[in-house]
């Protein structure tokens, strides 16, 4: 389609930082060797031939581009950083004795490298790790809440989700992580991890809201409320859980009844398929994991840094894999791990100054 | 071929092409794929590349069917590097052959 064509090509020029002028021209000219060739009668398919990959297309247009000139002051600035990073990090160590907490300057040299040399888009989206990092920092050392403040990394994949989803499609996509996020919130500070799961239950209950037969999918959220209702009356008036879960039965059978039992989510097609199920493993491996070393072993404190494994996944499936990405949650695990184990947080942030290395050496 | 020898062969033909008459993009670019064995993607960077060095300006004309077209025109300048290309070219060919008759003659 000429649309998706031109938007590629249009997405690889902004890349190189085209000036507007170059690329309004570019476009202009693409648009109309498009509509040219789709007169003469070919196909979309054959125009792709003809005009070639825009991907292609823009590297050969290279050495024709004039280049944004704050492209040069944005190098300079991110090549200046890892000195600007020492300064600061002396003038907080010496001037105020912030030498624990100071290094966290460092996180500078990776952040103004994505900052500068990144779309706005793909940035922020980069970015987020680091966000998640001193958001997570700043809630354990200033609030000690080292748990639940993890959940600050579901910042990571939301972001990535509300960047690159359709409006349609969002919702079910960010509720495994809602989900979570209500889930851990209600138990850690109310002790409601019953039955605060049932709101897993709006993952399918999203999902079935995109049934074409809108008489079958008022049925069958109607049985996932019957049977939440069941649940909750069997369990706080009667104080019967088991038997509640019963109730369950129902909505499960009305899926075979309807010949859908896949009515959970209109995945995408292919690759794209394989990641969101794969995904959605990493979410349900990490709640066991969690339940069973919270449950067992009772490591609740610690148990948390399972679900870490949701952004890596998500960061590696979705995203070209980079040691950079996934350096805060490695960073993160060490730095806890090494601390609450063996009583020496004093030094495991020391974990942390793997992050600027790995953007160091896969920027250079 | 070498890459850069084939560039300047394309580019003379490009100017050549313009040259005979004012044409808009992708009329070059068929013109080109009909005469010579060329990938026609190759074409519109060449165009730009061109344009930039001042060989060719551009106008807009308007069309009775769509949005207006962008012509290429050969400048002055375009004019004497296509003089210099053809120059060059023909001493190339000349002795090519030459060396091909030359051989023939051996034989």
């Amino acid at each position: 389609m000429k649309a998706d064509y031109i938007k590629i090509l249009k997405n690889q020029l902004e890349e190189f930082d085209a000036s507007r002028a170059d690329l309004d021209e570019i476009i202009n000219d693409y648009e109309q060797l498009y509509d040219d060739a789709l007169a003469t009668g070919k196909t979309d398919d054959e125009v792709y031939n003809f005009l070639g990959d825009p991907n292609r297309v823009a590297y050969d247009l290279i050495d024709t581009l004039k280049i944004k000139h704050h492209k040069d002051n944005r190098n300079k600035i991110v090549a200046l950083m890892p000195f600007i990073s020492v300064i600061i990090y002396m003038i907080l160590g010496f001037g105020y004795g912030w030498w624990s907490t100071g290094w966290l300057v460092f996180l500078l040299i990776p952040i103004s490298g994505i900052a500068f040399n990144t779309n706005f888009k793909n940035g922020f989206i980069a970015l987020t790790p680091f966000i998640s990092v001193l958001a997570y920092l700043i809630l354990g050392f200033v609030y000690d809440l080292w748990n639940p403040g993890w959940l600050v990394f579901f910042l990571i994949p939301m972001t990535a989700i509300i960047l690159n989803t359709r409006f349609k499609d969002m919702f079910i996509a960010l509720s495994p992580f809602v989900a979570v996020i209500t889930f851990m919130l209600l138990g850690t500070y109310y002790d409601l991890w019953n039955p605060a799961w049932l709101i897993f239950l709006i993952i399918p209950m999203l999902g079935i809201l995109q049934k074409r037969n809108k008489v079958q999918m008022l049925i069958f959220e109607l049985t996932f409320i019957a049977a939440i209702a069941f649940y909750l009356y069997m369990g706080y008036i009667q104080n019967n859980w088991a038997i509640g879960g019963l109730g369950f039965i129902l909505p499960v059978a009305t899926a075979i009844l309807f010949g859908d039992v896949t009515f959970a989510w209109n995945m995408p097609k292919g690759g794209e398929r394989k990641k969101v199920i794969l995904l959605l493993l990493t979410i349900l491996f990490s709640i066991i994991v969690f339940l069973v070393l919270g449950l067992v072993l009772n490591g609740w404190v610690y148990a948390w840094q399972i679900f870490l494994l949701i952004p890596v996944v998500s960061i590696i499936s979705f995203d070209k894999f980079r040691f950079t990405s996934i350096s805060p949650f490695v960073a993160v695990i060490l730095f806890f791990s090494i601390g609450y184990f063996f009583h020496v947080f004093q030094l495991s942030w020391l974990a942390f100054l793997i992050i600027p290395m790995a953007g160091i050496i896969e920027n250079a | 071929m070498n890459t850069q020898f084939k560039k300047g062969i394309l580019e003379m033909c490009v100017l050549s092409i313009i040259n005979n008459r004012d044409m808009y993009g992708y009329e070059v670019i068929e013109k080109l794929a009909s005469d010579i064995d060329v990938n026609e993607n190759t074409v519109y960077p060449i165009l730009r590349r061109l344009t930039g060095q001042g060989l060719f300006e551009t106008y807009i004309e308007q069309t009775n069917i769509g949005a207006p077209r962008k012509y290429y025109q050969i400048t002055k300048v375009g004019k004497e590097r296509l003089d210099e290309y053809e120059t060059e070219w023909k001493t190339f060919l000349k002795g090519v052959f030459r060396l091909l008759g030359g051989n023939n003659n051996e034989s």
